[in-house]
């Protein structure tokens, strides 16, 4: 009878201890799990806050360079920009234009720095429209004429 | 039945003091950089909407076969421009220049030098200030 009643004692506090830890090992998991998370989110976030730049070419005289047209691109943002055709895409009038056809120099520019684009395109006389999408989905439009 | 509950309470109070360390460590450092970048972002703003140039004359002298233009720009706004990261496309190309000093501020008036260009006529001058703030004008050859 004494041992009976130990032992439902015993087995009250093991069974109790299991409980409590696997509660605790799911809570502590999935802390970490969304402390990860939020972390990589929040990097992505400020890269996007420090990430800006903009096209300063002159909308009505575009130079050409050997069948290049030649764009330049300022960093006005806080943090120095990787221009790779890795790093940004560009579109033309909407379309998509292949990385094999596109080149900046040089590949990094600090704040107030200026990266020469070059695009090998074929464009007709007339109004166009640039977009260029760089690191984070930061992105800026120019309204160009050839 | 007691002592059950004390070592189960004890297991889940040490558990959110984990927890909590990992918020205090991880968590507020992120919360703190992001407020950062969004200052720096916002002080970058202000500083745009206050920073203005005006291009008051534009020369030119014969050199040889090309000419030599000199540039006198006015801050008109209330930031101080940088004149290392300023931008000068002649004819929409991007063209090196010679400054005397490093700052341009409020209200003074500095020149700018360009030397050796070529081609003549109407020719379009555009300026970008270090925020990308930007002026045209342009001048005869």
């Amino acid at each position: 009878m004494g041992f009976s009643v130990t032992g439902s004692h015993v087995v009250m506090f093991i069974a109790s201890v299991i409980a409590a830890g696997a509660v605790s090992g799911v809570f502590i998991a999935i802390t970490y799990n969304i402390s990860g998370s939020l972390t990589e989110r929040g990097d992505r976030l400020q890269e996007q806050l420090d990430t800006e730049f903009a096209i300063i070419n002159d909308n009505e005289r575009i130079p050409t360079n050997a069948g290049y047209y030649i764009f330049y691109i300022k960093n006005i943002g806080g943090n120095t920009l990787i221009t790779t055709n890795q790093t940004f895409q560009i579109l033309i009038d909407g379309d998509i234009i292949s990385t094999s056809d596109y080149t900046f120099n040089p590949k990094k520019i600090s704040p107030g720095e200026v990266s020469t684009l070059q695009i090998s395109i074929t464009l007709s006389s007339g109004d166009h429209v640039l977009k260029i999408i760089g690191p984070q989905a930061v992105e800026e439009k120019f309204i160009f004429t050839i | 039945m007691g002592l059950s509950t004390a070592a189960a309470f004890a297991i889940i109070g040490v558990s959110i003091l984990i927890v909590a360390e990992v918020i205090l460590g991880d968590v507020v450092p992120l919360v703190a950089d992001i407020q950062e970048s969004y200052e720096d972002m916002r002080d970058r703003s202000i500083d745009k909407l206050q920073s203005d140039i005006d291009i008051i004359d534009t020369t030119t002298t014969t050199n040889g076969t090309g000419y030599d233009l000199n540039i006198t720009i006015k801050n008109i706004g209330s930031t101080v421009i940088d004149l290392r990261y300023m931008d000068i496309l002649i004819e929409g190309k991007k063209e090196t220049f010679n400054h005397n000093s490093r700052y341009l501020y409020p209200e003074d008036e500095t020149t700018l030098k360009i030397y050796n260009l070529t081609g003549s006529g109407n020719t379009r001058l555009k300026i970008i200030t270090n925020l990308g703030i930007s002026k045209y004008t342009t001048y005869t050859v």
